[in-house]
């Protein structure tokens, strides 16, 4: 498959050669940003503040009908909150794929419940004689997220918060194929794709599989220091870039969202 | 089938339609339900073998089938598996609530809608989810005395290995106790040619005739004559080894 | 009429005594039509076609001797259309290819042993005719005979006859008979009603 894209000159002059972070900080420790084309992975530990920085590396958005974000954790709402919060551009696109399931799986479950409890009334039973298919709900949602970051165009950002809802249904190798799939359509299209997963829903092989395919690997850890938590991220690998290779600090202000810490601790 | 049944299957009778793959059983149970529905009868045909796309698909070749009935509510062809979907009970396996949901569910359909005349294609798919026998026992009993008491008259169709005079109608040990009538369906075997044969061995209520007919399956319905005493020499019914 | 046979012309003549006979017949008898094995056609067209023609019945015919192509085109080539006559073509199936034939009015069945079907099927046929008095004609009890044991072949024959006799279909019994067995013969004779000889062939 040797597709080519043919890019405007303009938009090349517009988007250049790297994107943001959403951070200005880590784009200046990345030495401008994320280059096009890549895929970021994130392995997560839980209280490392990774949601978040999902959130927050969608805000760039260049082209905000080219930029999505697809959640599996969270609700619209919940997420239209930190958006406003932190004053980033709510006029992306938004697919929570995991209220979609709650809604159609839990829908479906108190549906059944009430038929078992209530019986079928007459409307009811005509709906039934009728209805000639199961009405599957078991609908594959990791086609469907895969689809969403293959319809985005050149110069497209993507992040996906977080591959634990797939890796937790899926068969793993499957979701791999999928992240290979995105990654090529990534680096075809310029475009920048972000991928959070949690370092205890996947195997190490599993893990090393998706650190091979990742143009960029973050680790997000958790630690106390005293009373206090200390969050970090380890950039572990930056393809063609060894020098980008670093471990930084950060914590959470309400102005900025996620910000890396200047001064330095001792532990 | 009137002529054997010296007028018929009694009202609110459970028959069993026991019989080999391929001998008429779902063409049987169909016929019984478009005569019913030609007389204005509600009917019902709920198919765990065949999707009912298929089933109506196949059907269709009847002359005596008229889509309208489907169309119309007179035949309600309910799908198994979407009924089950519904109910929440698309699983491996039911327990004894799922039992209980089920069997409301199908009586809940005959009382609504009024149905006198009920087919359920077939008894041994359904029953392949329900793991214990005690349970199915259970599960057929119950349905059987409920759908009676509604005045339905039912005609449950199980699939068996052999229709040889040794052999049980019953897939789950109970299904010939419970039921007030028995029609067993298969195939002797005549010079390697297989001819389709229909005989009633029980049925309540009725001075039936207890000899074996050979039965076609014609676009107006199942036909059947006695079959020849003297073909009995040389028939075996023992296809399958049984 | 006129037809070329092996390439030599020959008059086809019916026999008109045939017709007369069957004038005194009523719907529900059951005749049993002796032929030889020269003039088996001659007499089977001699029954069927005044029973077409005059009596406007339509029926069916069961082919256990040969199969139902051949006689429909042997009828076609003396000139008589019998696209409103059903056939019940128990030789073909075992004749590979034989089936596969553009006729609309041919029903198969696998084996003439499977004798329960030739009478179902027959009762369907007569029961989707159009026509209001039918024929039912069996050719012949000798083929019959091949393939079924005598005793069943009897038992076959009672039934049959006594089926259509019921119904008021006229039932035409075609045999050879110094070539069916006794027992069938004998069992027709005591069966049927009427009896049409022509089982010997007066040579001038």
């Amino acid at each position: 498959m040797n597709k080519q894209i043919k890019f405007d000159s303009e938009d090349e002059d517009f988007f250049g050669s790297v994107g943001s972070f959403g951070v200005p900080k880590f784009d200046n420790a990345m030495h401008g940003g994320v280059p096009r084309g890549f895929l970021v992975v994130g392995f997560t530990e839980v209280g490392s503040g990774s949601e978040l920085f999902a959130k927050q590396f969608t805000s760039p958005a260049e082209e905000p009908d080219n930029t999505i974000l697809i959640s599996t954790d969270e609700s619209q709402l919940e997420i239209a909150r930190v958006f406003k919060k932190y004053n980033w551009p709510t006029d992306i696109a938004v697919r929570t794929l995991g209220e979609e399931y709650n809604a159609r799986v839990l829908e479906k479950e108190l549906l059944a419940s009430r038929y078992r409890l209530e019986g079928f009334k007459l409307p009811d039973i005509q709906r039934l004689a009728q209805t000639r298919f199961v009405d599957d709900d078991t609908q594959d949602f990791l086609t469907e997220m895969t689809n969403e970051v293959m319809a985005m165009g050149p110069y497209f950002r993507a992040v996906i918060d977080s591959l634990d809802f797939f890796m937790q249904r899926e068969d793993p190798g499957r979701v791999v194929a999928m992240l290979r799939m995105m990654q090529a359509h990534t680096q075809l299209n310029r475009g920048i794709l972000f991928i959070t997963v949690s370092n205890d829903t996947i195997t190490p092989a599993v893990k090393q599989e998706m650190a091979a395919i990742a143009d960029m690997v973050c680790d997000f850890k958790v630690r106390t220091i005293g009373s206090d938590f200390e969050t970090s991220m380890i950039v572990s690998k930056f393809r063609n870039a060894p020098e980008n290779l670093s471990i930084m600090v950060y914590r959470v202000t309400p102005e900025e969202g996620i910000t890396p810490e200047t001064v330095e601790r001792i532990a | 089938m009137d002529e054997i049944l010296r007028g018929g299957i009694p009202y609110g009778s459970t028959v069993l339609a026991a019989g080999t793959c391929g001998s008429g059983k779902t063409t049987l149970g169909m016929e019984f339900l478009v005569r019913g529905a030609l007389a204005g009868e509600a009917c019902a045909h709920f198919t765990a073998t065949e999707p009912s796309v298929k089933l109506l698909e196949n059907i269709r070749q009847y002359a005596f089938f008229d889509m309208n009935m489907i169309d119309s509510g007179l035949i309600n062809v309910f799908d198994m598996d979407v009924l089950y979907s519904w109910l929440g009970l698309d699983k491996a396996s039911f327990d004894l609530e799922d039992v209980h949901a089920l069997i409301k569910a199908i009586v809940d359909i005959v009382n609504t809608i009024g149905v006198t005349r009920l087919v359920i294609d077939s008894v041994t798919t359904l029953c392949y989810k329900i793991k214990s026998e005690q349970l199915i026992r259970d599960f057929l009993f119950t349905l059987g005395k409920k759908l009676a008491t509604l005045g339905c008259t039912t005609i449950l169709i199980s699939e068996i290995t052999s229709a040889s005079e040794n052999a049980h109608w019953s897939s789950f040990g109970v299904e010939e106790a419970i039921a007030d009538g028995i029609i067993v369906m298969g195939d002797v075997e005549r010079m390697g040619h297989l001819l389709r044969f229909l005989q009633v061995v029980k049925m309540r209520g009725t001075s039936h005739s207890r000899a074996k007919h050979s039965i076609e399956l014609t676009p107006l319905g199942v036909m059947l004559t006695p079959m020849l005493k003297w073909g009995a020499v040389n028939d075996n019914t023992n296809r399958w080894g049984a | 009429m006129i037809t070329q046979t092996g390439g030599v012309l020959d008059l086809f003549e019916l026999d008109q005594r045939i017709a007369e006979q069957l004038s005194e017949v009523s719907l529900s008898s059951s005749i049993q039509v002796r032929c030889g094995n020269s003039n088996a056609f001659m007499v089977t067209a001699s029954t069927m076609i005044p029973l077409m023609q005059m009596f406007e019945m339509g029926g069916v015919y069961i082919c256990a001797t040969r199969g139902a192509v051949e006689i429909i085109e042997a009828f076609e080539t003396i000139g008589i259309d019998v696209s409103n006559i059903q056939f019940i073509d128990l030789v073909s199936s075992g004749i590979l290819g034989g089936t596969d034939v553009q006729y609309s009015n041919i029903t198969f069945i696998d084996s003439p042993i499977m004798l329960e079907s030739v009478l179902l099927r027959t009762l369907y046929r007569l029961r989707i005719a159009n026509t209001e008095r039918n024929f039912v004609l069996i050719d012949s009890v000798n083929s019959l005979a091949i393939y079924n044991e005598e005793k069943m072949l009897a038992e076959y024959l009672h039934t049959f006859i006594n089926t259509f006799r019921q119904r008021e279909v006229l039932t035409v019994i075609l045999n050879v008979p110094d070539q069916v067995p006794p027992s069938v013969l004998s069992n027709l004779d005591l069966y049927c009603t009427d009896l049409i000889d022509r089982g010997q062939v007066v040579i001038h």
